[in-house]
């Protein structure tokens, strides 16, 4: 179970104030970032330790095959920059130069998914999930509060090979104590129940537990797991749930296809779980400019839309 | 360029820094500082320099414009509004959803957008086979495109400084808005660039180097680059950041920034009266 309370700070800033502090810890790591250090809060790091923090300007491309080559000889680098720009422009250099090769390279892409509404489309990482997690040997983690970022942050630091870890752009809720522990593969229930399993990740994590709330008050008990590490994916904890509620419903911040509700969709056809299934996503297109809750209602991917599609479900087996 | 006319652009140029503001702070979102510093230089191209018609956007013989540093938009879209390309209602929709403003360029959005742009340095490749294209066609309509200082960082821009010589893009203005600040920093201490105009010239095009704020020599330059044959044109105008706003100029934190209800009245009261200094 968990605590929500308005978060004080945002994903990118939490994982930043880790990356500093574990400066001190390790003075091996470098950071690599793209000047955004303003905005992703690598800068926090810079500032401590300026000979380990290397601004290459506005150049995603040429710095993250910089930090392949600062990576070549066993050195642990992260790489920051938006979500958008990682997972498109320097989506090559990624693929050929860091996870053929396995380098130790973590990737800090902040502005996940719609985080970065009022932005719009360009800065909007949409695809992040596929393009990035397709990718043999890299891992991918998606943390939703503070505490997540920062173990998060250890796990990926201590995690051998490429890393990306998906950051957000505003402050949402306070989830999880400083206690609870992150693993590779791993996952967290954050309410039980027997009607039905949602999984997430990221700031959908809270729509959906807005949605589960609402959906009690209806008699439907919805169990909500935080599928924080996306690759790799903790299938056990799945199989368990949906073997107890028989139905399973995914939401994600993200394109809908080649999502992780693809990526599961393929596993319970291929282990023949029959179950009732819904995906919800972004539906094969852009999104625009706006609010961010605005947003999310519009392209039907907030509480609202969840508690409904859910209902929709559970009116089909009745 | 008569006295009479250079201050109808001034005019026009307040005017357009006037929205701007008001765009932003409506939305409580948006980049001030780089919209203020490509003020002019766009007002004198929307005013003064671009063949367009805003009757007809989609006019197969107009100029092309590719505001390559998309998030200085507010400035575009207060100029296509000027020139009457949409109405004055939308400047209260930037960035809000349903908006044909958006937080960044889009082309199937907004009239006289002609390229989607925000991710820096795609927008000046994409007008290089505009030129091309027009190049194609034998017309002679020509292309302009804006980018910023720190944008120049950017490899994709320099293999735009390689074709738009070979391909003999004299149809092709560039213009960089040398502001001297990107988001992390001063330029120079992001990623310095020892002189520029030599390096460009090295590429092989013509440059010509200006005041960002002058009227006439963004004018004057513009006409020279098109008088120029077989080269691509490259303007670097030195602006400032924040321009027009005194607390906003030469200010790495207006890059991206909001202003609140005080400092955005006390903005348009010093754009207005053109001089009156602000407090902090
Ligand atoms: C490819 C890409 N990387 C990063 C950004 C984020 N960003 C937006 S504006 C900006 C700084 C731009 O500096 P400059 O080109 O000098 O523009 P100006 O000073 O005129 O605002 C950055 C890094 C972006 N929009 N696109
Ligand atoms: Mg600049």
């Amino acid at each position: 179970m968990y605590t929500l309370e308005k978060a004080k700070e945002p994903t990118r800033k939490a994982f930043g104030i880790r990356l500093k502090e574990y400066g001190a810890i390790d003075s091996d790591f470098v950071v690599f970032e793209a000047d955004i250090g303003a905005s992703t809060s690598s800068i926090l790091f810079g500032n401590e330790f300026p000979k380990r923090y290397f601004n290459m300007g506005i150049a995603e491309l040429g710095m993250t095959d910089a930090a392949a080559g600062m990576a070549a000889g066993g050195r642990t680098v992260f790489v920051s920059s938006y979500g958008i720009f990682l997972s498109t422009r320097a989506l090559e250099a990624i693929r050929t130069c860091i996870c053929y090769p396995n380098l130790n390279v973590k990737f800090m892409g902040s502005h996940g998914g719609l985080t970065a509404a009022i932005d719009g489309v360009t800065h909007q990482a949409t695809e992040d999930i596929a393009n990035i997690c397709t990718l043999p040997n890299m891992k991918m983690a998606v943390p939703c509060d503070t505490n997540s970022a920062r173990k998060l942050f250890d796990l990926a630091i201590h995690t051998a090979g490429p890393f990306y870890v998906r950051l957000l752009r505003d402050a949402y809720y306070e989830i999880y104590d400083e206690g609870t522990e992150f693993s590779l593969g791993g996952s967290h229930v954050l309410r039980e129940g027997k009607d039905i399993t949602i999984g997430t990740y990221g700031d959908m994590v809270f729509q959906a537990l807005a949605a589960a709330k609402r959906l009690a008050e209806q008699g439907i008990e919805a169990e909500v797991i935080d599928f924080y590490s996306i690759k790799p994916f903790d299938y056990a904890r799945l199989v368990a749930s949906i073997q107890k509620t028989g139905k399973l419903f995914v939401i994600e911040n993200h394109q809908r296809r080649n999502g992780l509700g693809y990526e599961i969709a393929d596993y319970l056809i291929t282990n023949r779980y029959y179950i009732l299934y819904k995906h919800i996503g972004l539906a094969d297109t852009f999104a625009e400019s706006g609010r961010y809750q605005e947003i999310l209602g519009k392209y039907h991917l907030d509480g609202s839309a969840i508690e409904e599609e859910v209902k929709k479900m559970i009116d089909t087996c009745r | 360029m008569e006295e009479k006319e250079k201050e109808k652009l001034s005019d026009i140029a307040k005017h357009v820094r006037e929205i701007i503001l008001t765009m932003i702070y409506e939305a409580q979102s948006g980049h001030p500082g780089g919209s203020l510093s490509v003020a002019d230089i766009m007002t004198v191209l929307y005013f003064k320099q671009l063949q367009i018609d805003p009757k007809n956007p989609k006019w197969n013989e107009r100029d092309r414009f590719v505001l390559s540093k998309g998030h200085a938009c507010p400035a575009w879209y207060s100029c296509l509004q000027l020139r009457g390309f949409f109405d004055e209602k939308h400047i209260h929709t930037f960035r809000r959803m349903d908006s044909i403003l958006q937080g960044h360029p889009d082309m199937n959005k907004t009239p006289g957008v002609d390229m989607t742009t925000g991710s820096l340095g795609m927008g000046a490749a994409a007008a290089v086979g505009m030129a091309l294209e027009a190049k194609l066609e034998g017309s002679p309509r020509r292309v302009y495109t804006v980018v910023g200082d720190g944008e120049l960082n950017e490899g994709v821009i320099w293999e735009v400084m390689q074709s738009s010589v070979k391909f003999k893009l004299d149809n092709f203005c560039m213009i960089v808005d040398r502001n001297g600040l990107q988001l992390d920093g001063p330029t120079n201490a992001v990623m310095p660039i020892h002189d520029l105009t030599q390096i460009i010239e090295g590429f092989g095009w013509y440059v010509q180097e200006i005041d960002g704020h002058s009227i006439q020599e963004i004018d004057k330059a513009c006409s020279n680059a098109k008088q120029k044959k077989g080269i691509p044109s490259c303007i670097i105008a030195n602006t400032v950041k924040g321009k027009g706003v005194s607390c906003m100029e030469n200010q790495l934190k207006w890059h991206g920034r909001a202003p609140s209800t005080e400092e955005y009245n006390q903005a348009v009261r010093e754009i207005r009266n053109g001089g009156c200094r602000c407090i902090h």
